[in-house]
Order: structure tokens, then sequence, then C-alpha cells
């Protein structure tokens, strides 16, 4: 019962949030985050399954009860961990503690309201990390636009309301892609599944026979390719993978910075973690074949394209915003290798870009805050005054150029090393080679960025003295700067776990 | 002796603990953390010595420390199951890099007391911890004992050359050198890091040493005739080779990615001194070195390092010889003499090759140091042409510079003279077989003329002569803490070179190559790490013009001749008392040679000119036609919805009309399908 | 004697079509609202006359009940008629067009 207690602690957090007065919100909202987190660590502790959560394997923390029954089909109440999803919920628990404490400084207005949507969108991350059954995973995954949307919505930037909303369509247009396809994969399936259980399913998939009821007059072989295409598609949106990433800078140049963290931080891993649970864990191989060489190519296009995009921009926001495109490209790479280390290298990748985009987020917000400009070409010489700021945007910057002993090194060099011997995608050398000279143009765009904005002579137009940084401002950067490093030097924290719940999905592969 | 490896451990943590504490407290500190770093890199220095000499006893300590990440991946010669870990390889090679390492970081944090401290710099905190870091990954990388660890501490070095380029991060042009320098060893490191991705994946392990490294697992898939990534093994040994390369040229500047080191001397001098001139710069070669098996199965490998070498040997040599300022001199020095190394290590010279980086290590430092010195001296002053008559005001400063000059100019008996001597006499008897060689070797000699002129023009313009200046005649005194350390590196810049009296031990037949004994084993070594080692692997056929003792004078005289030639020539034109310039007289080459063969231009073109605009098309791409077909969907359909709206007027009339209308047609249509009519 | 059937249903046709006009071509709020009534009314006569065609009670009870039906429907339009004309000062049904987008 322990994640429905995680789950419950969010939702009533965020409900007694939301009625409590302005001025208390964001201590108490503090305050209640600090649970989840604490009892998400001693998951993680704790933690005795084995095996993938859809393969057979063990789970961790596991409960399932009937709920609905549909038709023929019944929907259960299935939650439980495997060694991808807790790292994720661990995650999702951390990032929000410390939003919460970094949106203390730039949010004044309507706060209990802020904070309690915080905690909401807290309790369906960790929903759609720890769901089992394909109705219940879909009610969290879909309640979590709805918070965002208002989170930039309200306390965006000045073109706040077009990038909620470009973000609530877009992504919702994906979300109905992906569930029509889904939904057509389960009635395709026919009679050997009765229920929306994931593992079920999986089953169904990989040991059963797969998809024999032709559906629409469609073949059943052609309808299983155009179920992992759909759902691929829907998911490519949530990544965001090229060409459909272009929601993403809008959404996060316009959001608040806490919202940026946990949209950047978590809400992409999202797409991230259901193409590894859906597309790469239930599809038999021989599904897959044809359109390896397609997405490894959308994965380095993805990298290179949105590096050179993030070249191009001023707006540090959008830098960092351009730059998540790129790392998620290694991402689909790594998944697409299938490999050991490729897919647990994009998991690796997943917790690690989440822990240093979100440190990026943060600092860049900090600076935000005292300069009141993102703009690189507006300011010059930041360290002059904020060196403490401007010291961990250093530390993160390297972080994200891949600089060994922090997080991204290993999440990069495991995705790298993963997919250059891949024997499943054809030519794994040359697509390895290509993607990662993204590590060249990382490095130019964050090192061109941070000369123009932080070093130099000071020079910056305010009315008033800019000065450090507040402690409750800095102290997050630290924890996460702290748990980079960590995952750096000991990627086996996690690794191990990690790479127990991959082996299944490869073993699936068989001779491959 | 055996026990005194446990402590290894210590060497590369000591600047580590350093490096926090001051971080953490050294505004806090006397001397601003300097204290810290002093006795941490003493420590450090204290026990390289005991390594060296345990190594000397006959002991070798190759440990795996730590495991960093393991899985079990298939590797393409068949190898199930990968670890990559941490660990430590101290044999002869590893032991003297320890040394070295450790010695001069030691002599230039005493140095910077005299030249930060003294000088009343703000932020030595930061410059202190950034001494520390560096200190930690050099030494760190000295005692990798596998490619990945290497790498790990081969970029971490490079970040903390960007942190020291960039110390005076309030002026302009030490952020932008700071930048430049991370990028274009970042691009080195790009083929280096698919090179080390490659190995794995190939070989299953990146081991330095032991039976289950990837030179043995390299050397019997070669053997075997084995197919590796549709290659057959030696082409794809020399391709993995190459790539590693890759970052060796970055970090080790040589062209055409030594673009970075000269504006790397916008950092303080006691940074060039250590990271730009002694260690970091030295860790591509190290590298060379550590791997010289993988390398020395691949002759057109060794063939390409022997051609670069040579040839950047030249190039930067000549670049050197118009520079004004007397730090940029020394840059393009330092590029020079890593292409001789580079050149000694591509011929099969592995003692030359460490021969030479051990004495430069040493000289190139006590020449920065002396640069800084002059510096201080000078009050911030750096063109040459505005010293002159320092040689009686500073005499310290003075002599310690010329043992250096004398060194690097390699004029016999300095030790530059023996290691370079060295490095052309292995590249004279491999170049009378393989042209390729030959042509690197004849680039090599006549870089020699261009060092002699260069240096010595560099020592009179500085020292000799009227002073020129106002500073120049009220020099500002210099303290022990800048004396000791350019003392204890001058003594070491003349006698250095008894290490290895090759030429000698020759001609007279005596048994004086200590170092070539070191490093082949005689005392502890690893097994296959070796000079005989790699020379069983090497495909090089040598031979000699008449006997061999007449191509060592041969060579000897050769490079002699040049170097005093040109030596002379800077004391014809620059030993007055009133030198003046002589740049116009070379006319447009020399414009050419000013403006460093554009090499920075189509550098900066092709990030500025090239890279930066194709980004920019993109963002415009982007904005208009990927996100342009978003917002036309939404825009198609407001507009369809605009449309469809003005069906609903408000008047009430219109929708009893539509209503009426609609029933009519629906029974026309219902009649016409019913066939009703 | 009984009129036949067809008289019913032209007479509710010729009613439901001077309804329809009135529907279609008056402004005025309650000669729109008569109009209806006459549809209505057209509406009840045919039910009125069927049910007395086949001999069951079902199709009175029906305009019975369609009658109760109009004169609330009476009522309530009559009120928002009311208002209407406190709003914009007259009974034109072409006038209040402010709610349409």
């Amino acid at each position: 019962m322990l994640l429905e207690t995680l789950l419950a602690v969010a939702l009533l957090g965020a409900a007694v949030v939301f009625v409590a007065p302005n001025r208390i919100a964001g201590k108490l909202a503090f305050a209640i985050s600090l649970v989840p987190a604490a009892i998400s660590l001693w998951l993680f502790a704790a933690f005795d399954g084995s095996g993938n959560a859809l393969l057979e394997g063990d789970l961790a923390f596991e409960s399932q009860m009937e709920w609905i029954q549909f038709g023929d089909y019944a929907i259960t109440w299935f939650v439980g961990v495997d060694g991808i999803s807790l790292p994720l919920v661990v995650l999702t628990t951390i990032l929000t503690s410390l939003a919460i404490l970094s949106s203390w400084t730039p949010i004044d207005e309507r706060e209990s309201q802020f904070y309690g949507l915080i905690l909401f969108i807290e309790a369906n991350l960790i929903g759609v990390f720890v769901a089992l059954d394909f109705f219940v995973w879909f009610i969290f995954w879909e309640a979590v636009l709805i918070p965002m949307y208002l989170l930039i919505g309200i306390w965006g930037g000045p073109r706040r309301k077009y990038a909620a909303i470009k973000f609530f369509v877009y992504t919702n247009v994906a979300s109905l892609v992906m569930f029509g396809a889904f939904v057509a994969l389960v009635f395709g399936l026919g009679d050997a599944v009765s229920s929306f259980a994931l593992p079920e399913i999986t089953d169904a998939m990989i040991n059963g026979d797969g998809v024999q009821t032709a559906l629409f007059g469609v073949d059943p072989t052609t309808l299983t390719a155009l179920v992992f295409v759909a759902m691929f598609l829907g998911f490519a949106v949530k990544v965001p993978i090229v060409p459909f990433h272009t929601w993403l800078p809008d959404a996060h140049v316009e959001a608040p910075t806490p919202a940026s963290v946990l949209l950047a931080g978590v809400l992409l891993k999202m797409g991230t973690y259901a193409l590894l649970r859906f597309n790469f864990t239930m599809f038999p191989t021989d599904v897959i074949e044809p359109f390896v060489v397609p997405i490894a190519a959308i994965a380095v296009i993805s990298v290179i394209y949105g590096a050179m995009l993030a070249l191009a921009q001023t707006d540090l926001k959008r830098i960092v915003a351009y730059s998540s495109v790129s790392s998620m490209g290694y991402v689909i790479l790594g998944l697409i290798a299938f490999t050991q280390f490729g897919v647990g290298g994009a998991t690796f990748q997943m917790v690690s870009h989440g822990l240093i985009s979100g440190l990026m987020f943060m600092a860049v917000g900090v600076i935000y805050n005292a300069t009141h400009t993102r703009m690189v070409t507006d300011m010059s010489g930041m360290a002059d005054r904020m060196p403490v700021a401007v010291g961990i945007l250093i530390a993160g910057a390297f972080g994200y150029m891949g600089l060994p002993l922090m997080s991204g090194f290993y999440g990069e060099f495991a995705i790298f090393f993963g997919s250059f011997g891949s024997e499943f995608l054809a030519y794994a050398p040359v697509f390895t080679a290509a993607a990662m000279f993204g590590i060249v143009i990382v490095a130019g765009y964050l090192l061109f960025a941070m000369q123009r904005a932080v070093f130099g002579p000071y020079n910056l137009e305010t009315e008033y003295e800019v000065t450090r940084a507040p402690l409750h401002d800095i102290a997050p950067m630290f924890v996460l700067l702290g748990l980079i490093i960590a995952l750096g030097v000991a990627p086996e924290l996690i690794f191990e776990m990690i790479t127990d719940a991959v082996d299944p999905i490869i073993a699936n592969g068989g001779d491959l | 002796m055996e026990g005194v490896f446990d402590y290894a451990p210590a060497i590369a943590l000591f600047p580590l603990v350093a490096f926090v504490v001051v971080l953490a407290f050294g505004t806090y500190l006397p001397k601003k953390g300097a204290l810290p770093g002093i006795i941490a890199t003493g420590g450090s220095l204290l026990l390289s010595l005991v390594m060296a000499a345990a190594v000397a006893s006959g002991e070798a300590y190759h440990e795996t420390l730590y495991e960093w990440a393991a899985g079990d991946a298939t590797s393409a010669t068949g190898v199930e199951g990968v670890s990559f870990t941490f660990g430590l390889l101290i044999d002869p090679l590893a032991a003297l890099m320890l040394v070295i390492v450790s010695l001069v970081a030691f002599l230039v944090h005493v140095f910077s007391l005299g030249y930060m401290n003294a000088e009343g710099e703000t932020g030595l905190p930061r410059y202190y911890a950034g001494l520390g870091l560096f200190t930690f990954s050099m030494l760190a990388f000295v005692v990798a004992d596998n490619l990945l660890m290497a790498f790990i501490f081969f970029e971490l070095v490079g970040l903390c050359s960007f942190l020291l380029i960039g110390f005076w991060f309030r002026t302009k042009s030490a952020p932008s050198a700071a930048k430049k320098a991370f990028l274009v060893t970042r691009f080195g490191d790009y083929f280096f890091l698919i090179g080390v991705v490659a190995i794995a994946a190939t070989f299953g392990t990146v081991a330095f040493a032991g039976d289950d490294s990837f030179v043995t697992a390299a050397e019997t898939a070669i053997d075997g005739g084995d197919q590796l990534f549709g290659f057959d093994a030696q082409t794809w040994v020399t391709i993995t080779g190459l790539l590693v390369l890759g970052g060796v040229i970055g970090k080790s500047a040589q062209f055409p990615l030594h673009t970075w080191l000269p504006d790397a001397m916008e950092g303080p001098t006691t940074v060039s001194a250590l990271i730009h001139a002694a260690t970091m710069v030295a860790a591509g070669v190290y590298l060379v070195a550590r791997m010289f098996g993988y390398y020395a199965l691949s002759p057109t490998t060794l063939a390409i390092i022997a051609f670069v070498g040579g040839f950047t040997a030249l190039f930067a040599a000549t670049m050197g010889v118009v520079k004004d300022d007397i730090k940029q001199v020394l840059a393009y020095s330092t590029i020079s003499q890593y292409g001789y190394m580079m050149l000694g290590l591509g011929v099969g010279g592995y003692v030359a090759g460490v021969f030479h980086l051990m004495n430069h290590a040493f000289f190139k430092a006590l020449l920065f140091l002396g640069a800084g010195a002059v510096i201080v001296i000078m009050h911030h002053e750096q063109d040459m042409w505005k010293m002159g008559g320092l040689k009686d005001k500073a005499p310290v400063t003075y002599y310690t510079f010329l043992a250096g000059a004398l060194a690097l100019a390699g004029i016999i008996p300095f030790s530059g003279f023996w290691s370079k001597d060295e490095i052309l006499y292995d590249a004279l008897i491999v170049g009378l077989e393989e042209p390729v060689i030959m042509a690197a070797y004849a680039m090599g000699l006549l870089a020699v003329f261009f060092t002699g002129f260069y240096t010595f023009r560099m020592v009179f313009l500085t020292f000799h002569g009227e002073p020129r200046s106002e500073v120049a005649e009220d020099p500002h005194p210099v303290g022990w803490s800048i004396k000791a350390p350019l003392l204890v590196l001058g003594v070491l810049a003349v006698v250095a070179g008894i290490a290895n009296l090759a030429p000698v031990a020759k001609l007279a037949g005596v048994d004086i190559t200590f170092l070539e004994h070191w490093l082949d084993g005689e005392y502890g070594a690893i097994e296959g790490l070796t000079y005989t080692a790699y020379g069983e692997l090497l495909a090089y056929e040598t031979s000699y013009i008449g006997s061999e003792q007449v191509t060592v004078l041969v060579a000897a005289g050769l490079s002699l001749l040049l170097a005093f030639s040109g030596a002379g020539l800077a004391w014809l034109l620059y030993n007055k008392p009133e030198p003046v310039a002589h740049t116009e007289r070379l006319g447009s080459a020399g414009k050419v040679i000013e403006d460093n063969y554009y090499q920075d231009e189509y550098q900066v073109w092709l990030a500025e000119g090239l890279t930066l605009p194709l980004a920019r098309a993109a963002d415009r791409f982007d904005q208009t036609v990927i996100d342009g077909i978003v917002d036309g969907t939404s825009t198609a359909s407001l507009f369809g919805s605009d449309r469809i709206r003005r069906l609903q007027t408000g008047i009430v009339t219109n929708y009893a009309a539509l209503i009426v209308t609609g029933v009519i047609v629906l029974l026309l249509v219902l009649g016409f399908l019913g066939g009703w009519f | 004697m009984t009129v036949a059937i067809e008289y019913y249903v032209l007479l509710s046709m010729g009613l439901f079509c001077i309804g329809l006009f009135g529907v279609l071509t008056r402004r005025n709020a309650l000669m729109f609202l008569m109009s209806v009534e006459l549809l209505l009314n057209a509406a009840n006569i045919n039910l009125i006359a069927f049910a007395f065609y086949h001999g069951n009670l079902t199709g009175q009870v029906f305009a019975l009940f369609a009658m109760a039906l109009a004169a609330a429907e009476v009522a309530v339009g009559l009120g928002i008629i009311l208002v209407l004309y406190r709003n914009f000062r007259d009974v034109d049904v072409t006038v209040p067009t402010t709610m349409r987008w």
C-alpha cells in the first residue's frame, strides 16, 4: 500500500494547500512534499523487485484489485514498480520538492493555487510511473496535462495563453492517437486478453500469438505495425522528437521556473518512459525491425537539429529547451539500439537529464529573478555579481555537455557504447558517430552563451542593485548538483536496478 | 617496498582534498588557499618519488580499485561482459610522469605565491581550487589503467584548463580564449570518445595492460585475421587508433587543432607553465606512449603520427619567429616541441619521445615561469620590444632563463639537445627506409634552425641590449617564491639530459642509457609495456649511413649545426643595444606567418561563418516551416470554424428557415433513395 | 355522416403552412409566437383526426398534453418577449443577435 500512500499524500496535500492561505502555502507545500520524497527514498532503499514489470518480473510494492468491469474487459487498480520506474518515481518526488523551494522567490500571486497544482502534478506523475493497468495509467497520463496547462497559462510569461494552449492541444491530440491505437491493439488481441493490465497484454503480444483479429478490414500484421507507428507518434510528441518538438520551447519560455523544472525534468520522461514500456517492450522485435533505421535516423536528426537550433538562440531558457530536444534524441537512439547498455543507458539518461535540466532551469531562473531578463545579449559579466549562482550554472552547463564524473557523461557513454555495437540497428557505428557529434555542438552553444552572459565585464542596465540569490534559491541547486555528481561517480546506484529490469526486454530479442 | 603502492591513490587524492578545502574555505585561509595546495602537491611529490623508488626496486603496480559500471554487452571479438573500472597502473612510464607532474605542480604552486598572491589578485581561492582540481585530474590521468578512465580525466583536465584560462573572466579576451580552448580540444575529444566506444565495443575491454587488455586483443584479432565491423582487423585497429589520435591532436595542440594554445596564454602565466606547457598538453603525447603497443600494431597510424608531428614542429616554429609577446613565442615553441615528441613516437622512438617529454616539461616550465618572473619584473608588460637590458637587473631570472633557452634550442650539453637529437636520430634511421618518415625528419630538422632562432631572439630582446621602456629601467623586485622554483628547474634543465646520453653510449660504448633501461623494464615493469615489447610489434625497418656511429654523428652534427646557425642569426640581428624588427624583410610571407597561416581565421569561419548561419537557417526553418505547419493547422481550423459559425446568425427566423430546408432536403433524399418517385 | 379523413389532413396542412409562413416571415416576436401556436394546433388537429379515424383515444390524450405544453410554452415565450422588450425596447426577433458567438 506504500504506492497508494505516496499518491494519497500528494493528492491530499494538493487539496490542503489549495485551500490554505497564500501566506503559508509555499512553506506548507514544501513540508508536505517532503513526505512523498521521504517515502520514495524509503522505497528506493527497500526495493526488492527484480525483472521487468511487464515481463513476469517480480514487482515491488505491488497491489492489484478489481475496479470496473467494462464489457469483456476488466479495469483493475494495478500499481507496482520495477527497476525502470522506481528511479523515475524518486526523480519526480525529489524534483518536486526542490521545484517548490525554487518557487518561493518568483511566485508572488495565487500562491496556494500554484503550490496545490504542483502537488497535484506530482501525484499524477507518480501515477504515470507506477500504474500498470492501461486505463489507470491513461487517467494519470492525461491528468498531468491539466495542472501544467494551468501553471503555464496563469503564472506564465507574456505569451502564456498561446504556449499553454499549444502545449495542451498538441500533446492531447497525440494522446488521442496513442489511445486509439492502443484500444485497437486490445480489440485486435481478441479473447487473448480479458483486462487492460499491461503485463497481460504484453504476455499476449510476446508469448501469445499476438494480434489475430482483423479490425476495419486491416489484416492483423498490418494492424500491429500501424499500432506501433501510431503509438510511437503519440509518444514522440511528448518526448518530443523532431519534428514534433515545437511546443516545447514555447512552453518552456512562457512557463514559470518551477513548471519548467518539472516539464523538462519529468514530463518529457513520460514520453520516453512510455516508449520503453509500450513500444519497445510490448511489441515483438520482428514488428519493430522495419522501423529501426527510420527511428534511429530521427533520433540522430533530433540530436543534431536540436543542438543546431539551440545554437541559434539568445534566450537562455530557449537554449536549454532546445538542448532537451537534443538530449532526448540520445535516449531514443539508446532505446532503438536494443542492447543492455543502450536501453539501460537511455533510462539512466532520463534520470540524469531530469536532474541536469532541472538544475539548468533553476539556475537560469535565479538569474532571471535578479535581472528580469534571460537574453544573453542583454547581460554580461553576471559572474561578478552572482558568483555562486553562476558557478552552479556553469557546473550544470558542463553536466549538460557530458563532463565525465557527472551523470550526463555516464548516460551518454552507456548509450553510445550500447548503440555502437548494436546488432539490431544497421550501420550502428555510423549512426552513433553522427549522434555523438552532438557533444561538440552542445559544448559550442553552452560555452558561447556562458561567455556572453556570465563572463566579460559586468554590464546590465537595472534600476536596482543586483545581488546574490537567497539561500532557498541556491540550496536546491546544490542538492541537484550533488545528485548529479553522485550518479556520475557511482552510476551503479541506479544502473544495476535499471539493467535488471532491462535485461528481460533484451532477452525478448532472442537471437538478435 | 611492496606495501607502498597501497598509498598510491593518495597521490591523486591529496590535490582533490585541497580542491575541496580551498573551494569551501579558501577565502578564510591565510594566503587564500595557496597553503593547502602546496601541502597537497608536496605530499603528492613525495609519494610520487616513493613510487618511483618502488619501481626502481623492481616493483610495478596494476590494480583495479573501483568498478564504475558493468554489464553484459557482447563485443565484436566475442568477449561477453564488459566492466568499466577505475584502476591504477604504475609502471616506469607512469612513475616518471607522476614525478614530473607533481614536481611541476608543486613548483607552480610555490611560484604562485609570488606571482598571484604578491600581486594582490582577487578570486585567488578560485585559482587555487582550479589548480588543485587540475593536479588531481592530471595525476589520475597519469595513473589510469584503462582507456575510459584516461578519457574521463583527459576531459576533466580540459575543464580545469577552461576554468583557469578564464580566470580573469572580467576581461573580454580571457573567456573567449577559454571557450576556444575547450571547444577545439572538445572537437578532438569527440573523435577520442568514438575511439573509446569503438575499442570497448570491439574488444570488450579498455584495459591498457594485462592479458585482457585491448592491445593484446587487437594483436590476437590481427593474427587471427578477424573481420571487425566489416573491416579486416588491421584496418579497424588503424581506424580506432586514428580516432583516439583525434583527442591527442586536440590536447597536444598538433596541427590542425593547435590554434587554441596560443590563445590560452590569456590565462595567468603560472597556469600556462603548468597546464599549457608542462603537463596537460603533454597528456596527448603521454596517451600515445601509454597505448604505444596499440599504435605499434598499425604502421599507417604511426606514420601519420610521425608526419603530423614533424609538420607541426616546423609549422609552429616558423610562427614563433615573428611574435612580439614573450608568452606567444613560448606558446608556439610548445606546439613545436610537442611536434617533436609526436615525431619521436611516430618513428618508434618510444624512449626518445618520453625523454623529450620529460626534458621539455622541465625546461618549458622553467621558461614560462621565467617569463612570469619577467612579467612581474616588467609590471605586467609582455611585449618583448619594451624590455631589454634585464640581464644585469635580474641575474637569477636571466641565468635560469638562459639555461632553459639553451635546452630548448638544443645546444649541447643541455638537456633538450640529448632528447631532440635522439628523436631526430630515430627518425633518420627509419627515414632512410621510408620516404614519408624521411619527409617528417626533414621538417623536424629544419625546425631546429627556427627553434634556435626564435629562442635566442627572445633571450636577446628580453635580457640584452638597452632598456627600451621606463619599466625596464626600473624593474620590480621578485621574491624567493619566484626564484626558488626557477633555480630548481634551471638545474634540471641543465642536467636532465644525463638520464639518457644515447649518442655518447653509442659512440663510446658505455652503458649509460638509464632512461632506456628504466622504460625497458630493467627495474620494475608490467609485462607488455616495455620498450622491447613495443619494438617487437613495430614493423619499421631501419638502416644506417655507413655504420651506426657515423649515423649518430651525422644526425647530431646536422641538428647542432642548424641550432647554432639559428642562434647565431638571432645573435647577429638582435644582440645589439638597440635592436630593430626585421619582420618587413620577410615580405608577404611574413604577413602570412604573423597571421598564423590564417589557421585561426578559417577555424573561426567554420564556427561563426558556417555553423552559426547554418544554425540560424535551421532556426528560421524551424520557426517558419515546422512550427508553421503546427500553427497552420491551428489557423486553418480556427479559420474554418470562423466561417462555419457565420451560419449562426442569431436571427431565429433564419434557424427556422434552415430547419425547414433541412427537413425538405432530407425528405427529398429519403424519397429518392426509397424510390417514392 | 362523417367528414373524410383527407379533409382533416388538408386542413391541418393548410394551418401548418400558414404557421410556417408566419415563422419564416414575421419579425414581431408576438406574431412569431402565434405562428408557432398555429403549427402546434395543426399537429393537434392531425392527432385528433387520426385518433377518431382509428377509434382509440391515444391521439386525443396526446393532443391534450400538447395543449398543456403549448400553454406552458406560451408562458415562457411571453416571458422571454417581455425581457426582450425590456432590454432592446423592441420585440423584433432579428434585433437580439448579441448572443450568437
